[in-house]
């Protein structure tokens, strides 16, 4: 009986090779895990390594590009095409760009997403399932819907420019001689208040799209979070400001860390929201990539090119953070 | 019995609309048709409204659309298809420098036999474009790109260069955010020597200093078309350039927007049918490019679509009126080969000159 079952299982190429004594589960073990390894390799590497091998790629003028073996894009990403006759940082300011964004609208998310993650978890767990579900299903929103309703909210005509407008608000301003400043900041045309283009809707945008993100991070470490530190601290006479500072936030400090950096990660790569809502001169390495793969140029060896610097800056940034959190630990 | 899911309804669904068509069509259509790529929207859903049923009707051949997201995207696609061996559409859109491009790539498109559509002779032999293979493109239609306001906000400029004036402009401008949409074309012909300029790098470089002065007045460089139809119709802008045809539509709707010929002219630009080099159609293809170039399917995209004619007006039945309406003078010719040649030296500069780097 038991043969019966053990030859059913085992694959009939094995069977004949083995023929008799069944693979012990060890094997099975290995099996797995190399199979998971070859998934990874294929999944993971393969794309990485094409892409790299694309970066090495030469640009034909006027017409498409071809496989090559040379470091110019690379050079190109950080003092231009026209060097050495003449140098620029243009693809390193974009980088720089990418990071900014990315580092501010992240902690945004974090430090807005932190209190309320702190109430929710106070809730009752009905309440909590209720808000967690909500979150989750926020998560459906694509990143284009979402920009889409940031740009009607922020457009002159259907947006905060019209409340604006319409309560007087915008002439208030300019009476009183703020409207000149609002305009030397690129936040007001001469008729009326303006958000687009603007670093303020970028950011604001970027962290509201991973802000369900930030709550569902923040959870897991606030909902553990041990309740009888802080009210012993609170018996003890400690207001609620000094148990946020000196028992919830230390306890917190590498989950804050933590989501903060994977957050980070994650909004290098957002396109939508920076082309819609940041000028060309503040755009970033990701919009820079697109258009050299499938704009004009067609210049995929320098868009890879990017990619790869873009991919190293981010691996920097994540070995930097967890040698952080260890020394902090 | 099989369950009805999403799948099997598709399934069914589709074969019903595979029986319709088969007891519609007579039995000798059925292995004459072709797919033919255009941009997506207004623009196909238009070619599928009018263009093709009309084609089907005078020649029995039917027409399976294929959207295009663009000429660069849609070279892309098609390159990556070529290699792979199987490609989506066998016409398809390519606009001039586009086309350029894929010849000089080369093995991506099909010559045409000209013998077999003699309606080409109604255009201009600058819209027949050959390689060393042969003719690879007929001309399909134009579009401008045109200068636009808005009425209610600011009086008609009568050239480009008031675009530079701050007092009615300031930070109230959409200009497209390529380098090769038109704006170095204009400037060209407002303040040098047309293309000419773009004969070497001085030339081109003086030309984007002159773009630069005009950042201040930009609110918006736009990089897909419905960014800059929203901040129109929003009043984030107050003029711009912008696409004649689209213009005119936004303005047959109501909304604000004026187009406008300054006295230097508006960009035209146009598109290319191009046969896929692995299309088998190269008979079906030829019907359609004939009935396409006939100054009376020219006047029918005119009036259906806004583009302009490929022929003269003079052969078409367009009044007057309708022609003002999709075209114009004076007529500016994009400097293509220069873009080409110099591209990533343009774009360079050109974005530099954007992030003020």
């Amino acid at each position: 009986m038991s043969d019966v079952t053990q030859a059913s299982v085992v694959p009939r190429r094995q069977q004949s090779a083995a023929a008799g004594p069944a693979v012990p589960a060890r094997d099975h073990g290995r099996i797995l895990r190399q199979l998971l390894w070859g998934v990874i390799l294929v999944l993971c590497v393969a794309p990485f390594m094409l892409v790299f091998v694309i970066s090495l790629g030469h640009k034909i003028e006027g017409a498409s590009w071809e496989l090559g073996f040379s470091f110019e894009n690379y050079r190109r990403v950080f003092v231009g095409a026209n060097w050495p006759e003449e140098i620029t940082y243009l693809y390193l300011q974009k980088l720089y760009y990418s990071l900014y964004y990315a580092l501010i609208a992240a902690v945004l998310a974090v430090v807005t997403a932190f209190p309320f993650t702190y109430l929710l978890t106070g809730l009752s767990r009905r309440a909590q399932a209720a808000w967690l579900v909500f979150l989750l299903s926020s998560l459906s929103l694509s990143e284009v819907f979402i920009v889409m309703g940031w740009d009607v909210l922020l457009s002159n005509r259907s947006g905060l420019p019209m409340v604006f407008k319409e309560t007087g608000l915008t002439q208030w301003l300019k009476d009183v001689g703020w409207f000149g400043q609002l305009r030397e900041w690129g936040l007001a045309n001469p008729r009326n208040i303006k958000f687009k283009t603007s670093v303020l809707a970028t950011v604001l945008t970027m962290a509201y799209l991973v802000w369900p993100y930030a709550v569902i991070l923040l959870y897991p470490p606030l909902s553990r979070l041990d309740r009888t530190l802080t009210e012993a601290a609170r018996t003890m006479g400690a207001g609620p400001w000094t148990v946020m500072r000196s028992v919830v936030l230390p306890s917190l400090r590498l989950p804050i860390f933590g989501s903060v950096l994977l957050l980070f990660v994650f909004l290098l790569g957002v396109y939508v929201a920076v082309t819609v809502f940041a000028e060309p001169a503040k755009q970033t390495m990701a919009v820079s990539v697109y258009e050299a793969v499938r704009g004009n140029t067609l210049n995929a060896p320098f868009g890879a090119a990017q990619a790869v610097v873009l991919l190293i800056t981010a691996a920097l940034f994540l070995v930097a953070g967890q040698w952080l959190s260890r020394r902090g630990s | 019995m099989t369950r009805l899911n999403r799948r099997t309804l598709l399934k069914s669904a589709g074969s019903a609309a595979a029986a319709s068509t088969l007891l519609a069509s007579p039995l000798i259509a059925q292995s004459r048709s072709l797919k033919i790529g255009s941009y997506g929207g207004y623009f196909e859903n238009s070619f599928k409204e009018y263009i093709y049923p009309a084609f089907a009707e005078a020649t029995g051949i039917t027409v399976q659309s294929v959207t295009q997201p663009n000429s660069n995207d849609w070279l892309v696609t098609m390159q990556q298809a070529t290699s792979a061996g199987k490609v989506p559409a066998d016409l398809s859109l390519y606009g001039r420098q586009t086309m350029i491009k894929a010849s000089r790539i080369g093995g991506l498109l099909k010559p045409l036999d000209l013998s077999a559509m003699p309606a080409t002779a109604n255009m201009g032999a600058d819209y027949l474009f050959a390689d060393k293979t042969g003719t690879i493109g007929v001309g399909a239609m134009a579009w401008f790109t045109a200068m636009v306001i808005n009425p209610d906000e600011v009086t008609a400029p009568d050239s480009w260069a008031d675009f530079w004036d701050s007092a009615n402009f300031e930070a109230s401008l959409g200009l497209s955010k390529n380098y090769n949409a038109g704006m170095l074309d204009f400037i060209a012909a407002t303040f040098f020597d047309g293309e000419a300029t773009f004969a070497n790098r001085d030339g081109i470089v003086a030309m984007i200093e002159k773009a630069s002065e005009l950042k201040p007045n930009v609110a918006l460089w736009w990089s897909a078309e419905s960014q800059m139809e929203q901040a129109m119709k929003n009043g984030d802008v107050i003029g711009g350039q912008y696409y004649l045809d689209v213009a005119n539509l936004m303005k047959a709707d109501g909304f604000p927007i004026q187009p406008i010929f300054p006295k230097e002219g508006n960009l035209q630009d146009y598109g290319s049918w191009c046969l896929s080099a692995l299309s088998e159609k190269s008979g079906e293809a030829a019907e359609f490019i004939n009935f396409s170039s006939d100054p009376a399917t020219q006047a029918l995209m005119s009036r259906k679509i806004g583009t302009a004619p490929l022929v003269p007006q003079s052969k078409t039945d367009l009044t007057d009126e309708e022609f003002s309406a999709v075209s114009g003078a004076p007529v500016i010719f994009p400097a293509y080969e220069a873009y080409l040649d110099n591209e990533t030296f343009i774009k360079e500069s050109w974005d530099k000159m954007l992030a003020g780097a």
